[in-house]
């Protein structure tokens, strides 16, 4: 399979105040088409970065990112916004949905920036809201929604423009343990029905034992990668 | 993304927020009613103005007097050679001299008048100079060639304003003419009276033209009659009637040709309306440019609001920036934000504008109606009553609207700037 999404010798470090924090210390990953990864360690072992990196939401101060072999450090902020656009759809532990749109709004916003029609967009966002189980609850508003219904629309909403690569910040990490696993059970369908290619941040390892693959990040440095079964548990 | 969906969104925005939508559009509002009310005023009172100055002054009637506002009057006196040199220059319909004798008591029978200003005129050519002034209210114009007829103004035939009139067409009238009798040094020149009877040919109707040269006051008798009284071929003024008003300067220069320089000044109405005409466009450039001071303060009312738009919606912007917001589309949708509330503010600005300026106006001509004005002998406005009405003018209301977007995203430009540069990851984390 074709390695779809490289990090290439990473390295990022934050400046708090007059303390410099080394968020990751050289990271080299590669992740293949259809692949479910898992990143998972513990808190301020800088995953987050590095998906925030992945998806080139941040630059990275050394190596490069490559999307479908573009090197991501080669583009600006317009062709990096298109790449995210096109390439990349985000999941985050706390929705990030706008509050004052409904779901449909929600999830039809990424077609919106994409310039695609109005009555194309409204028939695909519901298209996508039907693949997550929300088809009744299109016309509520955020906070009319339970926090797992918020991620579905979440959900939907990196689905919607069709990217190859669903990256998710901690998707469980606001949700009850029930929730959590419908979440979890809900990307590894999509991962196996569309074969999109999901890089999930975790600090659950029960989580993160669901990919086929685990890389355990501690210290802004890849500690390990395990390769595992994929199965849904529990 | 579309412009259109852009512009859907930021008013979806604009809604969201009413209260302080609507207190940042008033500030815009009030700026562009402000301009919008002195601009149609101003443009009211330039019409009036000129329409009272174009009544006044004959636009096709050119004055020669003699001096000049820089050496003072001069003794320069026009002779009939002068005269016929000016009739001769292209343009010029008519030129005709009037000499000026002053004041003179009238009698008829028992009755006296006075009349301020009599003039000794060639009727035929100065009833062609000023045609629209002679309409008659007893008699006509004298019949060409005799020297014994005189045409009496309005106010002199009605000196208290009454129905009766001092005389009617036909009346023999006594003028006592004044004359002053040159003596050598050291004796003073003498003033003597003379008693000449004249008849009346006509009798003017009330004009009460508002210009320098009001007829009412007047009282005209035969040039060939004072000049053999005073015994002077000379006269005192020179009308010219030009045949296109709008040429009237050239042939001001042409006339001043033919005079010594600084011996005689001509007054061109032309110049003179254009001269007003500048000095309200100055006024009301400068009332206006203080009226946009107001829409100033309502740009920085929209910037004040905007950025505190822009902090409360950091997060938002993030989220949108992570799902392939370029930094245009967030910039486009913040400065529609301010090209909405200017275009809001015009559209409510212009008409109330307007209808300032018509409550203004009203207000001030019900004013100025109970002040009504007494006749002097520089006689001004009497048959009207002062009134300036607004005037539409679409290129005020688009000129304002456009001045009131413009503001509105100049003032929008650096919040939005703020909104679009913002880092994604700082913008998601913040709470």
């Amino acid at each position: 399979m074709a390695t779809i999404l490289e990090a290439k010798g990473v390295k990022k470090t934050y400046v708090m105040g007059k303390v410099l924090v080394p968020a990751l210390r050289d990271v080299s990953l590669g992740v293949e088409e259809g692949e479910f990864v898992a990143i998972f360690g513990p808190s301020g072992s800088g995953k987050s970065t590095l998906l925030h990196v992945l998806g080139g939401l941040d630059r990275p101060d050394e190596g490069d990112v490559f999307i479908d072999g573009t090197g991501l450090s080669t583009l600006n902020d317009n062709k990096r916004a298109e790449v995210r656009l096109r390439k990349i759809g985000f999941v985050f532990q706390f929705f990030n949905l706008l509050p004052r749109l409904t779901a449909l709004r929600n999830v039809e916003l990424p077609l919106t920036l994409a310039d695609v029609s109005e009555k194309e967009a409204v028939e695909r966002a519901k298209e996508v809201l039907r693949t997550v189980g929300l088809e009744e609850r299109i016309n509520h508003r955020p906070t009319e929604l339970s926090g797992g219904e918020q991620q579905r629309v979440a959900i939907a909403r990196a689905l919607i423009n069709e990217p190859k690569i669903v990256l998710a910040d901690e998707p469980t990490g606001n949700l009850d343990t029930t929730t959590g696993w419908e979440i979890v059970r809900l990307m590894k369908r999509l991962n196996e029905e569309k074969g999109q290619t999901f890089v999930v941040v975790t600090h659950d390892q029960s989580v993160a034992e669901n990919a086929n693959r685990m890389v355990y990040l501690k210290d802004g440095v890849i500690q390990g990668v395990k390769k595992s079964s994929g199965g849904v548990r529990p | 993304m579309r412009r259109r969906r852009i512009a859907a969104m930021a008013w979806e925005n604009l809604k969201l927020r009413r209260l302080r939508t609507s207190l940042t559009t008033l500030g815009v509002v009030i700026g562009i009613t402000a301009v919008i009310a002195l601009a149609s005023l101003g443009e009211g009172f330039r019409v009036t103005v000129t329409q009272r100055m174009e009544q006044g002054f004959e636009l096709n009637v050119l004055t020669i007097i003699p001096g000049s506002l820089f050496a003072g009057l001069s003794r320069e006196r026009f002779t009939d050679e002068k005269v016929q040199n000016i009739t001769e220059i292209s343009g010029v319909e008519i030129a005709t001299q009037v000499m000026q004798i002053g004041n003179v008591t009238l009698y008829n029978g028992d009755q006296k008048v006075r009349a301020f200003v009599a003039t000794a005129v060639n009727f035929t050519d100065f009833i062609n100079v000023f045609p629209d002034r002679f309409t008659f209210e007893s008699g006509g114009a004298p019949e060409q060639g005799r020297n014994d007829t005189i045409v009496m103004g309005y106010k002199v035939n009605h000196p208290n304003e009454t129905e009766t009139a001092f005389a009617v067409a036909g009346d023999n009238v006594t003028v006592s003419l004044t004359k002053t009798e040159p003596a050598p040094p050291p004796i003073f020149a003498r003033s003597i009276v003379e008693n000449h009877t004249f008849t009346v040919a006509g009798t003017l109707q009330k004009k009460g033209t508002p210009g320098l040269t009001n007829f009412d006051y007047w009282v005209f008798i035969p040039l060939g009659t004072a000049r053999e009284i005073y015994e002077s071929p000379e006269s005192d003024l020179i009308f010219v009637r030009v045949s296109n008003p709008d040429r009237s300067e050239k042939i001001a220069e042409d006339i001043e040709a033919l005079f010594p320089r600084y011996k005689i000044s001509i007054l061109v109405p032309l110049t003179f309306i254009r001269q007003v005409d500048y000095i309200i466009n100055l006024v009301q450039l400068f009332l206006t440019s203080i009226a946009s001071i107001s829409l100033l303060v309502a740009g920085i009312g929209i910037m004040n609001i905007m950025t505190v738009s822009v902090m409360e919606r950091t997060r938002e912007i993030g989220i949108m920036k992570a799902i392939g917001a370029k930094n245009m589309t967030v910039l486009a949708m913040f400065l529609t934000e301010a090209a909405l509330i200017g275009t809001l503010g015009g559209l409510i600005g212009v008409p109330t504008g307007y209808g300032l300026s018509y409550l203004l106006s009203y207000v001030v001509s019900r004013f100025m109606g109970g002040q009504h004005q007494q006749g002097t002998v520089l006689q001004t406005p009497e048959t009207q009553q002062t009134m300036v009405s607004p005037i539409f003018s679409l290129w005020w209301a688009v000129g304002a609207m456009l001045f009131g977007i413009i503001v509105s995203v100049l003032f929008g430009l650096y919040p939005a700037r703020k909104a679009s540069k913002l880092d994604p990851v700082e913008a998601l984390r913040y709470e």
